[in-house]
């Protein structure tokens, strides 16, 4: 009798663990291995009122902030870099739809530092002098405090508050069925951000045995403890790219963002056709291109390891 | 000696100029990442990339779309996390420049990167800081590469999101940052100007080749002094073009298209 088996399908795992009103960290960092097919889920059944925190939030916090989904973000970024602006979040803030609040991507890790390991607060000394603290969204009661290092009177450092996410959702390398992760490549927040979570969804593009996790315990990046479920679902993040998998898919994310920024029925015309139409993630991998496209995506990353 | 140049292309050649070898330096995503290769590949091979999300010193590959980029990752000595780079390389402060990229910068070298407007209900909302508070915060150095527009260059940032010299000379040190006077220098299209230390403003210091004073003053809101001296950037050669054009950037991702 080991660890249980936490092996479910996206929407088991997403109707088990998200409910709405609930505060969702997100893992991947911008363009790079975000769990599409959890967050196509989560579209599928719905789940609303959300509260969205990580560093660089990109394509599924814009597309669930596109359909009204989501209440609030705290954030270091959202943007798709080359790719550009994160449209639909950009216009929900500029038209009031949206409550945001700013923290630096350091600050964003500290707070999560703070929340894995059970503390109420946390210091940096990022921030100092700049509008990130003088500035706070309507929903955000106390934002920071700045206090006298006691060791060394005159020196300034900024507490931030913990946070500790209701349920984070990240896509690994690997896992085994009963949660042992290894995520390669960047690790941006995720580490601090999954063990200061109540509840964690892994996607994964590979399931391994568990033999394999105990017998090389070095490289698992998170030990099953922290996890509540785990989706195997290759190309799962698809179109952001998976380190020694896949590169992202350049032309689907242009796609995107015309979708975006155009808005309307054209936003309307993208979900509809890849997510509420499509009944799990593999009906959605078969319309972005199948095996021809996937090879293409698995070679450009090949070529620059 | 070329002719054959954008002031594009040189913006991007002299912000390079600008790193030593053998410096760490910590690089944002777009053109700090371009220009930080192009140093790499000419006069300072020995320079040590960071990236915020937690590669340390990778030989880049042209040309990244994204810090998350496999590309950005190639033969690093580490892929660590965004704590690691952000927290135990910068703010404990072991990164010699800070190199940042697009935004409104202000007479003092604040970056705004955030909004115009109103803060709960702007006018336009940028991306955000991501890790562009912490660079400037903490780096010994801060450069910035930045195309030079009006509208990019006010007098005061209405929301200062990365801090320059705050409101002057001593901004720093009353905010209680402990990077306390960085040399800050803003590399454009036009010109190159730094932060004069006894007043905390931008001064002009160089000019880019055929730019006069008045030209870039036209494309500045705030009112331009120059350094007592006002060198002309240095045209680039034949071989360095070659190396940002073929070896850097052969797609023009980021030198563009035209011209």
């Amino acid at each position: 009798m080991g660890p249980k088996n936490k092996l479910m399908t996206a929407a088991e795992a997403v109707r088990r663990f998200i409910f709405d009103g609930v505060v969702v960290g997100m893992g991947g960092q911008s363009i790079g291995r975000s769990s599409m097919c959890i967050y196509h889920e989560m579209i599928r059944q719905n789940k609303k009122d959300l509260t969205l925190v990580g560093c660089n939030l990109s394509i599924p916090m814009d597309m669930m902030v596109g359909l009204g989904l989501v209440r609030r973000t705290e954030v270091g970024t959202g943007n798709l870099e080359r790719f550009g602006t994160t449209h639909c979040w950009r216009k929900a803030i500029e038209q009031g739809k949206l409550e945001n609040e700013d923290y630096s991507h350091l600050a964003m890790v500290t707070r999560f530092l703070g929340g894995e390991m059970g503390l109420p607060f946390m210091p940096t000394q990022s921030l100092l002098g700049s509008d990130i603290l003088h500035k706070k969204s309507k929903g955000t009661d106390k934002k920071y405090e700045i206090i006298d290092n006691p060791w060394n009177r005159g020196e300034k450092v900024v507490l931030l508050p913990s946070l500790n996410p209701d349920v984070s959702i990240v896509h690994a390398q690997k896992s085994d069925e009963t949660g042992n992760l290894v995520i390669e490549g960047f690790l941006a927040h995720e580490p601090e951000m999954i063990r200061a979570s109540k509840t964690v969804i892994v996607s994964c593009e590979e399931l391994i045995p568990s033999d394999e996790i105990r017998r090389n315990p070095e490289r698992t990046t998170i030990p099953y403890i922290y996890v509540s479920a785990v989706v195997h679902q290759p190309w799962g993040a698809h179109p952001t790219s998976v380190y020694r998998y896949y590169q992202n898919d350049a032309e689907h994310m242009r796609y995107y963002q015309k979708c975006a920024r155009e808005g309307g029925q054209a936003f309307q015309d993208y979900v509809e056709k890849y997510i509420y139409s499509s009944s799990t993630f593999d009906e959605y991998l078969e319309k972005v291109g199948g095996l021809k496209n996937y090879n293409r995506l698995h070679q450009e990353m090949m070529e620059v390891l | 000696m070329s002719s054959n140049y954008t002031l594009n292309e040189l913006m991007i050649i002299e912000a390079a100029r600008q790193i030593r070898d053998g410096e760490t330096v910590f690089v944002g995503t777009g053109m700090p990442l371009v220009a930080a290769m192009y140093a790499q590949k000419t006069h300072a091979r020995n320079i040590c990339f960071v990236v915020e999300t937690g590669p340390i010193s990778p030989e880049v590959l042209p040309v990244p779309t994204s810090v998350s980029d496999a590309k950005a990752m190639h033969r690093a000595a580490k892929l660590g996390t965004l704590r690691e780079v952000l927290g135990c390389v910068l703010q404990r402060g072991m990164v010699d420049v800070g190199f940042l990229g697009g935004a409104q910068i202000d007479h003092y070298g604040n970056l705004n990167s955030t909004v115009i407007g109103d803060y709960q209900l702007p006018k336009v909302r940028f991306p955000g800081s991501g890790g562009a508070n912490d660079i400037a915060s903490h780096a010994k150095r801060i450069l910035v590469i930045s195309p030079h527009e009006k509208r990019r260059f006010p007098e005061r940032c209405s929301y200062v999101t990365s801090p320059g010299y705050l409101d002057g000379p001593e901004g720093r040190r009353k905010a209680g940052l402990k990077s306390l006077y960085p040399a800050l220098t803003v590399v454009t299209d036009l010109a190159v100007m730094s932060i004069d230390r006894a007043d905390g403003k931008l001064k002009v210091v160089k000019l880019m080749p055929g730019v006069t004073l008045e030209k870039v003053q036209e494309n500045t809101e705030f009112k331009l002094e120059a350094a007592p001296r006002v060198a002309s950037v240095e045209i680039p050669t034949a071989d360095e073009l070659n190396i940002l054009r073929n070896d850097v950037d052969p797609g023009r991702e980021y030198l563009g298209k035209g011209d």
